[in-house]
């Protein structure tokens, strides 16, 4: 079968076209699942906390502002879960153990937000701070009780999600760093516990210094 | 044509509103009876188009690689777990998953035909290794691939791949030593 330049041609276009759209579909090749596009886009729009008010384990009720100032290292959990938000969390823990004592309650807070505030209540988050240690004041576990607040901020931290069915949830997790005027600073990998140690100890080096 | 009419009659029911978020509910039916619907919808109505264009078709797909290469392209890319998470959560992903498939249809029906034996033998090897992939990706990954859908149904699509390895590599095994004796070779 003789080839016509039309045909050369075709060839040429539809290979350019199918590499535009996988690079336009993958970020530059960046992001490959949704979760890894979610996260890279995080870190280029880099939003805003919103001012929710939080409900803490210790029965405190504030507004998110209160933080300002400080670096909050944040995770999205629910107590009932009893698959990724307890490695999460023992993961938090560490974290939080290899943070010089100086700047932990000056210059960062740790902040545990539960998503399903109608089981977390007070006594139940306080039972699930004792689990982990916690001291409840430079590490706290709080609910946001406000529905439309909670699912704004979910929103804006693209965290999708969807209950099981068996009165669960399943949910992308990451550990979140927000600066001191409450933008997002930065989104990590919460499997990696160096990394993330890494990553805030630089941070709060490099924010200190201001 | 009766082949479209069937086509657009699949193509429609597929549209609904009801089928659509149904199908798209289900990872597996999703991945797996979803798309290739909607290529098996562009492949009864491409009959009709490949014969009423058939001069363009003659032109710029002589070979019938072009065509292959844009279904391979697009195929590709609708195995990505993030294409199929967006499809759901983006309206315009959803709008070019049913563009883009049908065109598959399309393509495939007159690149197919076209293509040289060994092509197709290119073509299907490669498909049996992506399968085999997603097959292992999806039954063995220890995380959530997609955001839409839980992990319970991931290894049911990785399951679903994996049938459909298995059957290709029967269908190989059955096409190698039935075609073996009427070879020169």
């Amino acid at each position: 079968m003789s080839r016509n330049w039309r045909n050369t041609a075709a060839i040429f276009l539809t290979v350019l076209l199918g590499c535009v759209l996988f690079y336009a579909g993958t970020d530059g090749f960046r992001a490959f699942t949704a979760e890894s596009a979610r996260t890279y886009k995080l870190l280029k729009d880099k939003p805003k906390f919103p001012n929710v008010t939080l409900e803490d384990s210790k029965g405190r009720v504030y507004s998110f502002s209160e933080f300002e100032g400080k670096y909050i290292m944040l995770t999205f959990i629910y107590t009932a879960c009893s698959d990724v938000c307890p490695k999460l969390e023992m993961n938090l823990a560490e974290v939080y153990n290899k943070i010089p004592n100086a700047w932990i309650g000056e210059d960062i807070l740790f902040l545990s937000i539960s998503f399903d505030p109608a089981r977390d209540d007070v006594a139940t988050l306080e039972k699930y701070r004792k689990a982990f240690d916690s001291d409840g004041e430079t590490w706290r576990m709080a609910r946001i009780a406000d529905q439309d607040e909670l699912d704004h901020l979910l929103e804006e931290f693209g965290v999708i999600v969807i209950p099981d069915g068996e009165g669960g949830f399943t949910h992308n997790s990451a550990f979140y760093l927000v600066d001191r005027k409450g933008y997002l600073a930065e989104v990590m990998d919460f499997t990696k516990i160096d990394e993330a140690a890494n990553t805030v100890l630089t941070t709060l080096k490099n924010g200190t210094g201001e | 044509m009766k082949q479209t009419g069937l086509g657009i009659i699949l193509y429609g029911i597929l549209v609904v509103p009801p089928v659509k978020a149904y199908l798209e509910s289900i990872m597996l039916l999703h991945m797996l009876v979803q798309l290739p619907l909607l290529i098996l919808a562009g492949w009864f109505i491409g009959d009709r188009l490949i014969k009423k264009f058939h001069p363009f078709f003659t032109a710029w797909n002589t070979d019938g690689v072009p065509g292959m290469i844009f279904v391979v392209f697009i195929t590709m890319y609708w195995m990505l777990p993030r294409a199929l998470d967006e499809a759901v959560t983006m309206y315009y992903i959803e709008l070019f998953k049913f563009i883009s498939l049908p065109l598959v249809g399309l393509f495939l029906k007159d690149s197919w035909k076209k293509m040289q034996t060994l092509g197709k033998g290119f073509i299907f090897l490669n498909y049996l290794s992506m399968f085999a992939l997603m097959a292992w990706l999806y039954i063995d990954s220890p995380i959530q691939i997609c955001n839409n859908y839980l992990e319970t149904q991931q290894k049911f699509l990785g399951w679903g791949f994996l049938v459909i390895t298995i059957w290709m590599i029967l269908y190989l095994l059955q096409a190698v030593f039935t075609d073996h004796s009427e070879k020169a070779e």
